[in-house]
Order: C-alpha cells, then structure tokens, then sequence
C-alpha cells in the first residue's frame, strides 16, 4: 500500500482545510516545492497535490508552482483542482505530470470523461468521488446529491475509468480515523483512500486499496513514512531430480524443464533475485548428485540460492553450505522434531535457515502436510509458523497444497494469516498464474516464487517487474 | 594473493567461488603467521558474534587483524566484528572501526533478508564504476551505527559500507550480488 502525502494549495502555500471549509484554513508551509522535496526525502514515493484556488474558480491557478514541484522531485505526481477541460488536462500531462484528478462534477459530464479517456488512457485519469453518508456529494463539500454511490461507479466504470480517489468527507481533516468498511467494499477499481488518517495506526486497517492519501497528519508527524529500499524478490524455484528441473502439477505428472545450471544461469542473467533448489530424488545416489549440482550452479550463479528437499541432519546441512548453496530449506524434519531447527540455527546461523510449510485448507485453518504433501499431521500451520519463529528459523516458505500447480493465484488468506503471524521474511508459494498474482501477494508478503511459469516462459521475470514497478511494487533493476 | 581468514564461521565458498570466477588467486587460512604476512584479507562471517570472536581467540587472531596494515575487506558479521561492541549477545568486538552494532526494531521483519540499495555518502575506491543506489544483497539482523561511506535504508538509515585506513568493510554480500557485487570485490583486490 502506497502512502501519498497530499499537499492542498492555497494563494501559493501549503494548507489544510477543515472538512473543505475554506474559511477554516490552517496554514503549514510558504513553499510547497520544499514541501514537497521533504517528503521525498522522507521516503514518499508519490505525491498528491491539489490546486484549492484552482478548485473554487475552475481554473488552474496555481499551475506554475505545480510544474516547479513537478520537476524539482524525481517522485511522479498526480494533480487535482480545477481541471474542467481538455486543454487543462493536456497541458498538466505534457509537462511531467503522471495523473491528473477530475473531480466528481467533471466527471458527471459523460462526454468530457469519456473524450479525456479515449485521448489520455485511463491509466492517466483518476475520478475523485466524494461521499457524504453514502450518497455522492457534488459540489465538493457543501451539497450532496440524490445520488447512490453504486450507481455512480457503474456509470464511471463503463466509460473506461479504473483509479478512483475515495472520500468520505465527513471525515477529511478531522483526525477521527478512515471508513475501512466504504473504501474496502469498494470493487472493480484501484482505489486511493482520502481523508481520515491521523496517525500510523490507522493505516494498518486498509487491506486492499491501492494508496492511502495522507495530509494533515502527515505535516504534524503523526504519520512518518517508513524508508525502506529493500526490493521484493522474485524467485524461480527448480525441482532438482538427478540433477534435472523437473515441475510436476500438484505433484503428479513430473515433466522436465531444463538443466538445472543453465537455467539457473539463465535466470540469473534475467533479473530474479534468488534461486531455489528443491531436490525431489529419494535416493543415496541422487543425494551424491545433488551436492555435485549445488557445486557447480554456486561456481556459475553469484546470486543467492536455497537448497532444500529430504534435509534431514546436521551433516547434510553442512555438505550443502560447503558446496556453496547459501540457504537450506527444511522441510518434513522441521515437523517431526523441531529441536533439530533450533539447534541448525544455532549451529549454521538463522539466516541460512528456511523452513518450508506444507499447508493445506481446512474449515477454518490451515492443516500441516510432509513427507511431498501426501502425510497430515493434524499440526495446525499458523501455530508451527509461530514455533519456527522461536526456533530460531530465518525464513518461512510457505506452500499451499490446494493451490499447487492450479494457476490461479496464491492462497492470500493464507499468506495474511501468516505474516500477521510472525516477523519472519515469509516466501509465497504455490499458485502463481498471471502478473497480478504477483501484485496481490507482494502486498502481503517479501518474496514471490514460482516454477512453471517462468520456466515455460509464460511470463518473464522482466516484465514481471515492469508491471509490479508500475504498481508501486520495489524490484530490484 | 589475497588471503582468507577461515575461522570456522560459516560459508566462505561463495567468497572463494567469485574470486575465482575474478581469476583472482587466494588461499584460505586461520594461521595468525599466514594473516599476518598477507597482502590483502578477506574477512567474511555469518553466524553469531560472540561465537566468532571466540573462534577468533581460538586462533589467536586478535592482535594480528588489529595490527593488520593491508587492504582488509570485511564481509556481512566481518563488518560488525570490527565494531567497538555487538548487542548481539553483548559481544565486545575488535574496536577497529568506531561504533555499535543494534538489532533492528520489531517493527520490521528480520531477518533483513534481500536485495536493497546502497548510497554513496563519501568518495571510495570500493565503488569505482558503481552507480550510486545500487542494489546489494544483504542478509542481516543487526546493524553497524557509525561512520558511514555507504548508507541503506531498512526501516532507518543504516552503516553498509564503512572505512577506516587499510580497513574495508561491507555489510552486503558483495559475492552475492550478482555482477555488481563482483565489480565491488574486483575494486578492493585492485587496491595497493
């Protein structure tokens, strides 16, 4: 979730208004190019700013200062307030501007939403709806209308119109907290909630919308940005048997994807973050030939891999480390005798070592599965999660049996319960299909993994990252 | 030659494994005669700090990684090592390097574990031919608070890079971190 520091403008300087009441004007700052540079340098990654005189006279008073905070961030903008025509429109968007905001009366003219859409895609355009006790509010603060809100979002939604900022004006300015439940029920666009966050605790309640817009409480302090460049990771995962990739779909019908260094290299040369080595061969020999594979992928590949499958003691822990794999996956022996994880961590460091959940769905939980998913173990999924933590465990890699091999997306019920769960990097597993899998899980959780469809090139890690970066999403370059 | 100190703390062969991918020559060892008649040290280090300056005891290294007067890069725990003190299990360190290492606060998961960027905040031979904010690999729980040449952002800001003297040390793992982090080790085995 983004948050987007708003900066409101009023005769060129930085203000809040009460509850949209332009004689209740708090002046903050004399120079919102500053402003703006601070809350760069804060850590926002995007900017809100609204031209308030624009907005009163329906024209675009302030747009000189809006262009010099423009190009004085490297951060993109959106910019609000008094755009009521093409030539607005067009003249903000050519000069470095990344979204323009039309207001909920602008976008009531059909014809003028559907010509700014048609010209400018709707990528550029995000429709500003104000919400006064569930009816859409027209003229800014002061009138609402007879109009539902359901209605007026289906109305803007076949014209083409896929970002809306939500606000409940009742509580703009007031610090008294955000409506969850209006801007969460809210389906169909990406959403961007306006008003009612007065502090970081606030924003904790929001679970699917986009961005949070934050102003006051953001010029009082009350909502620091976190600054945090860490990237999220994408990480191909290559099911090793005699030093083959193989996938199988929900474990059954292996098929063979490639040898495992030159994929591993290919990867690495494409952009993905990490590796992971699962070796699915039961055998003595096949073991000889993993550590032979982890030999030489480490020789070739210097980004780091995981290696994990049938990790059952010290010794097999400590001949894969010395073959140059950086991370261990435990999997079934982290179940059947936890103490083993804490003496690894104790022996080998937290952080080479990562333990691998088999979980399955059950009526209202998670059950734990080992032994390749085919044994349960009656475990419950989110308490052993938390037993790992104490363990010492560095990572979690968390599998869903349900959606394995299925394509449709991770099992994000599961992922929230997790990482509210523990403070662990958690690794999302099993189910990715589509770019917006990814999206979805990236919200939740720190690292991605997937296997067939990166391997059958059905997506690539490029334009993985070319799609989560536009949404906001850190990946390394 | 550059020499690897190998203390028994953790995995080295990724250091060894970029090295020689570099075409660079090193040997690896824990003799205090061998590190100190080197002409460049690798410090590298995962694992925990109390355990590793025992280990370092062990081998009677102390003194001679104080003493040390070539090029020294140290690596992940081999950068914290050179710190006056660990939180870390309240571990006295080397005091080579001025400063404190912390744990990260609860409110950010830790491990740090991936890829993060790195900002230039003095001039360093380390980076030549390094873009300013790149991205390196870091896989940590603690972090160095002190004078900094390079800086990254996990919740604060914190010391990646740091430099005193002959004394080199990285928070990142530059054998991790792809081709850049080669380019990094590439710099420090130029250097005289």
């Amino acid at each position: 979730m983004l948050i987007i520091p708003a900066i409101d403008i009023l005769d060129g300087k930085c203000v809040r208004l009460f509850n949209g009441d332009y004689k209740r004007v708090k002046e903050y700052a004399n120079d919102p190019v500053e402003v703006a540079l601070k809350f760069e340098s804060d850590g926002a990654k995007y900017l809100h700013i609204v031209d308030l005189d624009g907005a009163r006279e329906g024209a675009n008073i302030n747009y000189d200062i809006i262009i010099k905070i423009t190009n004085s961030v490297n951060i993109p903008v959106q910019v609000g307030g008094g755009i009521r025509d093409i030539n607005s429109v067009s003249k903000y968007l050519n000069n470095g501007v990344d979204r323009l905001i039309l207001g909920t009366s602008a976008a009531m003219d059909p014809l003028f939403l559907r010509t700014v859409l048609e010209r400018f895609g709707s990528e550029k355009i995000i429709v500003s709806v104000d919400i006064k006790d569930e009816m859409v509010a027209i003229n800014g603060w002061t009138n609402s209308s007879n109009l539902r809100l359901e209605n007026f979002l289906n109305t803007i939604k076949k014209i083409g119109v896929s970002r809306i900022i939500v606000t409940d004006i009742s509580r703009d300015g007031a610090l008294t907290g955000p409506n969850y439940e209006l801007v969460e029920s809210i389906n169909g666009f990406n959403v961007i909630s306006a008003g009612g966050v007065s502090c970081n605790e606030d924003l904790l309640g929001f679970k699917t919308v986009e961005g949070v817009i934050v102003g006051k409480a953001m010029y009082e302090n009350k909502v620091k940005l976190v600054k945090n460049n860490l990237a999220k990771r994408i990480i191909p995962c290559m099911d090793v048997c005699n030093g083959r990739v193989v996938k199988g779909v929900n474990f059954k019908n292996l098929r063979d994807a490639g040898d495992a260094t030159e994929l591993g290299k290919y990867y690495s040369e494409s952009g993905a973050d990490e590796l992971i080595f699962l070796d699915i061969t039961a055998t003595t020999e096949g073991r000889k030939n993993l550590s032979t594979l982890v030999k030489k992928v480490s020789e070739n590949i210097f980004i780091p891999f995981t290696v994990g499958g049938g990790i059952k003691t010290a010794e097999d822990i400590r001949e894969l480390l010395n073959s140059g794999a950086d991370k261990i996956a435990i999997g079934s022996e982290a179940v059947i005798n936890p103490y083993f994880v804490k003496e690894a961590c104790e022996q080998f460091g937290s952080q080479c070592i990562t333990i691998s959940l088999d979980c399955k769905k059950t009526i209202d939980s998670w059950e734990l599965y080992i032994n390749g998913g085919r044994v349960a173990t009656g475990i419950d999924a989110i308490e052993f999660a938390k037993n790992m933590e104490k363990m010492g465990a560095g990572e979690l890699l968390i599998n869903s049996l349900d959606r394995d091999g299925m394509k449709d997306g991770f099992d994000l019920n599961l992922l929230n319960k997790m990482s509210a769960a523990v403070n662990l990097p958690i690794i999302a597993s099993s189910g990715a299909g589509s770019k917006e899998d990814f999206l979805d899980a990236f919200k939740i959780v720190d690292a991605c993994l997937a296997a067939s469809l990166f391997h059958y090139g059905e997506l690539t890690i490029y334009d993985l990252k070319k799609y989560l970066t536009k949404n906001f999403i850190t990946t390394r370059k | 030659m550059i020499t690897i100190i190998d203390y028994n703390s953790g995995n080295i062969a990724s250091v060894c494994n970029a090295l020689k991918k570099l075409g660079i020559e090193f040997k690896l060892s824990s003799n205090p005669n061998d590190v100190a008649n080197a002409e460049k040290i690798i410090f590298p280090g995962v694992g925990r700090s109390s355990y590793s300056m025992r280990q370092l005891q062990k081998s009677g290294l102390i003194d001679v990684i104080k003493n040390c007067k070539v090029p020294f890069l140290g690596i992940c725990l081999g950068l914290q090592l050179l710190a006056d003190f660990s939180e870390e299990d309240n571990t006295d360190c080397l005091s080579i390097i001025s400063g404190e290492v912390k744990k990260f606060g609860d409110d950010l998961r830790v491990p740090e574990i991936g890829w993060n960027k790195v900002f230039f905040r003095r001039s360093s031979p380390l980076f030549d031919g390094i873009e300013d904010g790149s991205y390196f690999y870091f896989v940590n729980s603690y972090y160095f608070d002190g004078e900094a040449v390079g800086t990254t952002f996990y919740g604060r800001e914190f010391s990646s890079v740091i430099q005193k003297d002959n004394f080199y040390a990285t928070q990142f793992h530059p054998e991790k971190s792809g081709e850049i982090g080669l380019k990094l080790l590439s710099n420090f085995c130029k250097l005289c």
